[in-house]
């Protein structure tokens, strides 16, 4: 029997925006759920997608993909890997994991609300692909994560984080639940496809994968590249979205949906992605700096893409630079001193060969971030590890959920934005989130940062009703990935010998 | 006597830090209690003779050393920056 080649049916198969008969159009694409932005839906229809599949073709390729997947994992049995490898490559794997694994996994009902409420039906029909994809991203992930459960009690977390009111994951939650979990479906396909996927899964997939190669985890890096595959197709959704808007002259709205989404994710990425790429992956298996990776893949590429789509700049461009060279920093600072916060065993990653890394990669930062590494180097030679933590918290940012950091040492910059609302002072990381926070009041104002909740009383007193609020018990409290033993390079005393 | 939580900001260090205060304080208190909690933790020790300052984020004008927390008339979650004098 001979077959029509895709290309004669796949029109056809696609036009799926049949007259309701049973109820109006209106009850079948309800304005909450559909938003078609007041743009006819013959507008809708011309959607029209780059990368075109069959569902038969989907299914081939990504069983394909799996056994290629499944079979190095068979191969390269990691259990000896994982009791062999670093601190610095298990805390990376930790990162990865537990904050990954449920994000892809919740992806999946951003992209059926897209399946169902969008009015373009090609768009529909790849985002049916995109469930699909993150169903199975989630899931791979899962069970590559969980080959170490009976290592470390760490990988709990890839599944359990998503449950948990630990302020990391509070901080990745706010972000994802606001640009794809309670958008309409056609702002979830610009902010979701666009502001998160095309701009910045490559950073964690492309550059992560890079590195694993690298350090030779084979693994992983053909996990990562199984998953990357997937989402450069379902990233295209949003180039499409944003081309008929523009059209129907709403330019306005989909620059703004670009804008906050790209900053949102950006943050998030900036602490996980800033901080496995520049402290936790292995300094002889770096391949590049952040801040190389973000000028190659996101400036330079996700900049000329939108500008090729007829959208601006973001209007914090300038901002954005500043933040590169910053932000990860004062975070990693942060997430190490305190580690008893987090799930894992942070690790610090400035032995004086990493920072002499750090200072080619970032000229300045001896003389800045440094100078607090200098000051816990000192105490840990001392043998003063009580005084490795800080008695107070930090102040938590209103809208990312991350710290409101600034610029450390000789260079020293308080930086911090504010707003007074019906009695409540708000904090901001930069201006960008400050100004995400002016858009719309209403929607962001009822959330409390972890620290808001120490101080209206959310959370009881006492140390152990704080961790155990953040769902962790004193087993799952973080610590020093190398026991201290990191300052060893310094030449002037271990902490071991300082005890 | 009524404690209530500010944000603060020492000079050398990466972020601020919330601090809670006594309204009856004054702000060489404040100036104190941020020295004692972060000095030495993830600030270096200031030379000797260094003369510390409170001012409120924004603001170029420290805040007098015997004015008290409520006088200064701080906000919950007020922001202050600690930094050396001169």
């Amino acid at each position: 029997m001979a077959f029509l080649e895709m290309s004669e049916w796949y029109d056809l198969a696609r036009e799926t925006n049949w007259t309701p008969k049973y109820v109006s159009e209106d009850e079948l694409f309800p304005a909450p759920m559909a938003n078609s932005f007041g743009i006819p839906v013959e507008e809708w229809e011309t959607f029209d997608e780059p990368y075109k599949v069959s569902y038969r073709d989907y299914v081939k390729n990504q069983r394909e993909k799996d056994v290629g997947t499944y079979s190095v994992k068979a191969a390269l049995s990691r259990s000896n890997f994982f009791k062999n490898t670093s601190p610095h490559w298990k805390a990376l794997l930790a990162l990865h994991f537990s904050a990954v694994c449920w994000a892809e996994f919740h992806s999946a009902s951003a992209f059926a609300r897209m399946t169902r409420f969008c009015r373009s039906p090609g768009l529909r029909n790849m985002a049916t692909f995109g469930t699909l994809d993150e169903i199975r991203h989630g899931q791979i992930q899962i069970y590559f994560a969980y080959e170490f459960l009976r290592h470390d009690r760490v990988f709990d977390w890839c599944h359990k984080s998503s449950k948990t009111e630990n302020w990391i994951i509070v901080s990745l939650r706010h972000a994802l639940d606001d640009i794809a979990h309670t958008r309409d479906a056609t702002s979830a396909g610009i902010m979701l496809n666009m502001g998160l996927e095309q701009a910045f899964t490559n950073l964690q997939f492309v550059a992560l994968s890079a590195d694993a190669a690298k350090f030779g985890d084979h693994t992983f890096a053909t996990m990562l590249q199984s998953i990357q595959t997937d989402e450069s197709r379902h990233a295209q959704i949003g180039e499409p979205v944003v081309r008929i808007m523009i059209k129907n002259g709403r330019k306005a709205e989909a620059q703004k949906l670009v804008e906050i989404a790209f900053w949102r994710m950006w943050k998030q990425f900036s602490a996980i992605s800033g901080i496995g790429m520049d402290y936790y992956t292995p300094l002889e298996h770096r391949e590049n700096s952040l801040k190389e990776f973000m000028h190659e893949w996101v400036i330079g590429q996700f900049g000329r893409t939108i500008q090729a789509l007829g959208l601006d700049l973001p209007w914090y461009w300038d901002y954005f630079m500043y933040d590169i060279e910053t932000f990860h920093h004062a975070q990693q600072v942060g997430v190490y001193v305190y580690r008893a916060t987090e799930w894992w065993r942070p690790i610090a990653s400035v032995s004086p060969a990493e920072r002499d890394w750090l200072e080619e990669k970032y000229p300045g930062w001896n003389d800045t971030y440094g100078k607090c590494w200098d000051v816990i180097i000192d105490n840990i030679r001392n043998g003063r590890f009580d005084k490795t933590v800080p008695v107070p918290p930090p102040l938590l940012c209103n809208m990312c959920g991350l710290e409101v950091s600034g610029v450390a040492g000789n260079k020293w910059q308080a930086v911090d934005y504010s707003i007074d609302l019906e009695g409540r002072r708000y904090h901001f990381c930069s201006p960008v989130c400050e100004w995400i926070f002016k858009e719309e009041p209403a929607r962001y104002k009822g959330h409390r940062s972890l620290i808001d909740r120490v101080f209206d009383g959310t959370i009881p007193e006492g140390d152990d009703a704080f961790y155990e609020y953040m769902g962790q018990s004193v087993e799952e409290r973080g610590v020093c990935g190398y026991d201290y033993n990191w300052i060893d390079g310094y030449g002037d005393g271990s902490a071991q010998a300082a005890e | 006597m009524v404690e209530f939580p500010i944000a603060c900001n020492l000079e050398g260090d990466y972020g601020y830090k919330v601090l809670v205060v006594d309204e009856t304080e004054s702000v060489a208190d404040v100036i104190q209690k941020a020295v004692d909690q972060l000095v030495g933790v993830l600030v270096a020790p200031f030379p000797p003779g260094t003369v510390l300052k409170l001012r409120l984020h924004g603001s170029e004008t420290p805040l007098a050393d015997d004015m008290t927390v409520k006088q200064a008339n701080f906000a919950q979650m007020e922001t202050v920056e600690i930094y050396r004098a001169g």
